[in-house]
Formats: C-alpha cells, sequence, structure tokens
C-alpha cells in the first residue's frame, strides 16, 4: 500500500512549518476543500487540551501577575496597591534569607544529582551478575511516594533514629539533623539526591543504550582506552541527555516544598523555608495573597530563565 | 597476565560497590518495616536491632483503625484514575492534532502547551486555588480533578510516538470512510499502547501521591486523599513511631505493587520523555 514515495512526501507534510502550504498533487478544488476541513479537524483534536491549559496555566498565571499590584485577603475587595507588594517583598528580610535558601536547595540537590545519576547509570549499565534485580532495587525510589519519603525520614534523623544510631556505634556521637541551622537544609538534600538520583539515571541508562555499540568496538581497534572513550564517545553522544537532566532537576528541586512543610515547618529559624514555603505561608497561613502572588512572579521569572538558557543552548546543539 | 588479572579484582570491586550502595539505597524502606513490627520501647533501641524479635503484627490493624483510612485510599485511587482517564484521552487527542495534522499557528499552540511544563501546580498554587474557588469547586471531587486533567508532558510524551506512526495508516483509513474521530479512536490509539501505558502508570504514580493540592481545597474529612490522611496522621500521633511506620507501609504497597508489575512502562515512559527532542 505505501509506496516510498508516499512516505517521503507525507512525512513533509506532517513536519513542515504551517506557514509554507504544500501541495501534494496539482489540486483540483475536491481536495482543497478535504485539506482544509483537515486543519480544523485538527485544530479542534488540540483545543480542549489548549482551553484546559488556557484557564489552570495561562489564566491563573495572568492572574498571579495581576494580583500581585493588590492587597488581597480573601475576604474584603482586593484594593490596588502598586508596586507595594513587591516593595514590601525587598523589604522582607523573611524574602531574602527564603530566596537564598532556595537556590542552595536547587543547587545543593540538582548539581550532586547530575554526576551521581551519571556515574550509577555507567555501573548500571555493566555486564554484572543479577544485574536485573540491582536496577530494580536502584530504581524503587521512584516509586516511593513523597509523604512516606518525609516520614520515613523524619523517622531517621529523629534524635534516637537509625542515623544517629550508626553514628553512635561508630562513637561519632548524635546530631539534632533537623533541629539545628547548620544540618537542617543539608539533610534535606540528602533526601532529594537519594530520591532524584535513580529517576534521572533511567534516563542517562536509556541514552547510554542509544549509543551504538559499534563505535566503542572500532575505537578499541584503533588503540582507545576506557578513558578515552568515556571523554570522547560517550559524553558527546550524551549531550542532549545531560541537557534534559540539568533542565527537569533544576525545575523539580525548585518547586519542590513537601519535605520542608512536613518534616520541618521551614525552620530552624527559616533555614529551610524555600521560595515555594514562603510563598505557600504568605497566601495560607498570613492571607497575604498579593504579596504571595509577588513572590510567586519572582519565582516564575526564576523558573522561566532557567528553561530559557536551556532552550538556547539546545537550539545551538540541533543547530550543530 | 598481571594487567588482565588486576582489571577483574577491579570489576569484582566495582560490582561489590554497586551492590553494597542498592543495599544502602533500601536501607530505609528496610528500616521503615522493621520499625512497623516493633513495640514502642523496642523502635529507638540501641545497640540496633534490625529485626525485631517478636513481631507484633497487631500495629498494622491499631494504626488503621486510628482515622478511616479505607476512605482515604479510596479518594486518592478515585482521583488518580480520573485524572489519569482524561489525561490519556485529551492529550493522547491533542497529540495526534499536533503531530499528524496542519493547521496554522500549530508550532506556536505546542510551544505554549510545553511552556506550561515550568508551571507545575506547586508554583501556581495562589493563583489556581483562586481560579477554582471562582468556580466553585473548593471542597469537591471535581476540585481535586478538573485542575490536574491535562498535563502538557502527556502531550510532549505523546506527540513524540504519535509522529513516528507512518501516515499510510491513516490515510488508507480515510479513503476507507473512517470518519476523523474513528481514525484516531480505532487507529491511533491502539497503536500506541506503549505510550498509553507509559502515561498512564505514570500519572497514576504522580497523582495517588497528590498532597498539596488536596491539602488546600479539601477541608472536608471525606474528601481526603491518603497521603494527606498520613501526614495528619504524623501530626496527631507523633511519638507513635512504630504505628506510623506500619500507616506508611501500606500506604507504600500500591506504588511497590505498581513499580513492579509496570516496571517497563515505567522506563519506557521515563525513556520516551527524555531521550528525544
Amino acid at each position: 500500500m505505501a509506496k516510498p514515495g508516499d512516505e517521503a512526501v507525507s512525512d513533509g507534510l506532517a513536519s513542515a512549518p504551517p506557514a509554507i502550504p504544500q501541495r501534494r498533487t496539482a489540486a483540483r478544488p475536491r481536495h482543497l476543500s478535504i485539506e482544509q476541513r483537515l486543519r480544523w479537524v485538527g485544530f479542534l483534536f488540540v483545543l480542549p487540551a489548549l482551553l484546559h491549559l488556557a484557564l489552570f496555566k495561562f489564566y491563573p498565571m495572568a492572574q498571579a501577575l495581576l494580583l500581585s499590584l493588590f492587597r488581597y485577603d480573601l475576604l474584603s475587595p482586593p484594593r490596588f496597591a502598586g508596586l507595594g507588594n513587591y516593595r514590601a517583598l525587598y523589604e522582607n528580610p523573611l524574602f531574602h534569607q527564603s530566596l537564598g535558601v532556595s537556590v542552595k536547595y536547587t543547587l545543593g540537590v540538582a548539581i550532586p544529582e547530575w554526576f551521581l545519576a551519571l556515574g550509577l547509570a555507567l555501573l548500571l549499565n555493566r555486564a554484572m551478575a543479577g544485574r536485573g534485580v540491582i536496577r530494580l532495587a536502584y530504581f524503587l525510589p521512584i516509586a516511593m511516594s513523597q509523604i512516606v519519603v518525609a516520614l520515613v525520614w523524619k523517622f531517621l534523623y529523629h534524635p534516637h533514629g537509625l542515623v544517629n544510631g550508626l553514628l553512635e556505634m561508630a562513637s561519632i556521637g548524635r546530631i539534632n539533623w533537623l533541629s539545628e541551622e547548620a544540618t537542617a537544609l543539608p539533610a534535606l538534600m540528602a533526601i532529594g539526591v537519594w530520591r532524584g538520583v535513580p529517576l534521572f539515571s533511567v534516563v542517562y541508562l536509556a541514552g547510554l543504550q542509544a549509543i551504538p555499540g559499534e563505535y566503542y568496538e572500532a575505537s578499541t581497534i584503533d588503540g582507545a582506552g576506557p578513558w578515552q572513550r568515556f571523554r570522547y564517545i560517550t559524553l558527546p553522544l550524551l549531550r542532549p541527555t545531560m541537557l534534559f537532566v540539568i533542565v527537569v532537576s533544576l525545575l523539580m528541586a525548585m518547586k519542590f516544598f513537601t519535605n520542608p512543610l512536613v518534616m520541618t515547618e521551614g525552620g530552624p529559624n527559616g533555614t529551610t523555608r524555600v521560595l515555594p514555603y514562603f510563598i505557600y505561608e504568605t497566601g495560607f497561613a498570613f492571607f497575604r495573597m498579593g504579596e504571595a502572588a509577588a513572590a510567586s512572579s519572582v519565582l516564575f521569572a526564576l523558573a522561566f530563565l532557567f528553561t530559557l538558557v536551556q532552550f538556547r543552548m539546545l537550539r545551538r546543539e540541533t543547530a550543530e | 597476565m598481571t594487567g588482565r588479572s588486576a582489571r577483574r579484582i577491579l570489576g569484582w570491586a566495582v560490582s561489590l560497590l554497586t551492590i553494597a550502595g542498592a543495599g544502602l539505597v533500601l536501607l530505609p524502606y528496610f528500616w521503615m518495616v522493621s520499625s512497623s513490627l516493633k513495640t514502642q520501647d523496642e523502635i529507638f533501641r540501641l545497640p540496633i536491632e534490625w529485626i525485631p524479635r517478636a513481631p507484633q503484627w497487631a500495629n498494622y490493624p491499631t494504626a488503621l483503625a486510628r482515622f478511616p483510612f479505607e476512605k482515604y485510599f479510596f479518594n486518592s485511587t478515585l482521583v488518580a484514575v480520573a485524572v489519569m482517564a482524561s489525561n490519556l484521552f485529551l492529550c493522547s487527542l491533542a497529540a495526534y492534532g499536533l503531530a499528524k495534522f496542519r493547521f496554522p499557528g500549530r508550532e506556536s499552540c505546542f510551544r505554549a502547551m510545553l511552556s506550561t511544563l515550568m508551571l507545575p501546580l506547586e508554583i501556581l498554587l495562589v493563583p489556581t486555588f483562586l481560579v477554582v474557588r471562582q468556580l466553585g469547586l473548593l471542597d469537591s471531587y471535581a476540585g481535586l480533578i478538573i485542575p490536574l486533567a491535562v498535563d502538557a508532558f502527556g502531550i510532549f510524551l505523546m506527540r513524540q510516538y504519535i509522529m513516528d506512526l507512518p501516515d499510510s495508516l491513516i490515510e488508507a483509513a480515510r479513503l476507507d470512510g473512517c470518519s476523523e474521530f474513528g481514525i484516531y479512536w480505532r487507529i491511533i490509539l491502539p497503536n500506541c499502547r506503549p505510550a498509553l501505558a507509559a502515561l498512564a502508570v505514570l500519572s497514576f504514580r504522580e497523582n495517588w501521591d497528590q498532597f498539596l493540592w488536596p491539602l488546600l481545597i479539601a477541608s472536608k474529612e471525606s474528601l481526603k486523599t491518603f497521603p494527606l490522611g498520613l501526614a495528619l496522621f504524623e501530626g496527631s500521633f507523633n511519638a507513635s513511631y512504630h504505628e506510623m511506620m506500619a500507616a506508611a507501609v501500606v500506604g507504600m504497597v500500591p506504588m511497590i505493587l505498581l513499580f513492579l508489575l509496570f516496571q517497563r512502562a515505567f522506563v519506557r515512559g521515563i525513556t520516551l520523555s527524555g531521550l528525544k527532542e
């Protein structure tokens, strides 16, 4: 049925930019109307999802930007405040602290994930006995519910919990992990890394397996050592995967605040109050919706910046 | 000769390290199950008791009787299934439209949809709450489900898959007089089963685990989800860690089962979304 020529033409149809119409054949009027009809059909298929995203993503985002210019406590009607909310944030030391905590947390989780996940993927890609079972063991944290993770780790970090028990058996002494300013945030970062590394190593593993084995064979024949194979074959071919991992890990760490909420309530002294938690508190504990919206706008800007940088890098990548 | 045996020893060492690492990753689960079977006095005892001497199976019924966990369990499952079903339908439909039709503004549509990936619910918490309040959906199943009914991630994943389906499949059906929706329903959907399965598993996992959103909009006891129930349990029975761990194990079991049963679909989902582009 499908001749090779057909394939090529229809392929062009599917991927051509819509601005340049391509006619399949010298168009008879009947064909034209079918094509026009198909345009509508395609658009109608996309429409429900588009409307949903407009209502629950774009409209809320626009509303947040607008609301950030008002004072609003949910009860009395909003009052225009100009840039008052932004000024309030600028003068609020808790906001500055929270911004700093967020940056520290995001980088402190994402950067170790990049390297550990790649390392783990390389380990799991080796031929070894029982590889399937070992992979399964590593990937199990992906399936863990976030609240279960929070509860279990709170229990592990308990002053008399397992972590301190092990330290005590090694005669190091106990640490109040979650109630000391110096250790609370790193303790939460460790959980983030424990949970994120398996996820991203699945992505890396897929990337590794997509590299044709012949490349390695050929380079071995040419006398390349393991390091050279890694440096000149694996790394360059993994670049798109790496970019994906970098951006997704940053976005994931940036938005996360279940653990601070459940385990530390942002404490001690605000050292674990990440920005999304600050927004949550400002909005739903203090009912300063306008100020929360202003802080959300700052968070959008950060997320937007990260994504923009990634798209730039990706475009350069595909252009090469 | 010595080089080869050195390499073999190194290989063994790396394998051992891999296995030890797996043990370390699994330690929290093991400790959780072990603690759920201890008495209150035993949980913090030193030296560490890895395996409880007399397993306290009664911890499970005791813990589960403290809260209406069956109701929470039902709510989580209902929300997860409804969100999953709507995502499977709406995302695959939109993905088909984006992958196999040409219309003005298609690329901008796709880009706009993709851009919502950087606007997860956690970041839009305050305004989404206000929208749902305007719609009068606070404290209802609809309020729990509808805001999550489309996730751009699903559109992206399905589009990747549908683009690779041959156009001849669609054209043949069209020549046979199949309606456009019929082509989607009878030709496209059956041909993307692997991608649908991957999306189904990822979506179910994520949404069974909803915590923040229900925390905000479900103040009625009868609407709370299992993770929310667990968090409340923690707040009210702070000291009884053995019971909390028992409840947590119960909450973990569906996820682990899902993961073991659909491991392939999980991995395929993560791969499909990450590898291409």
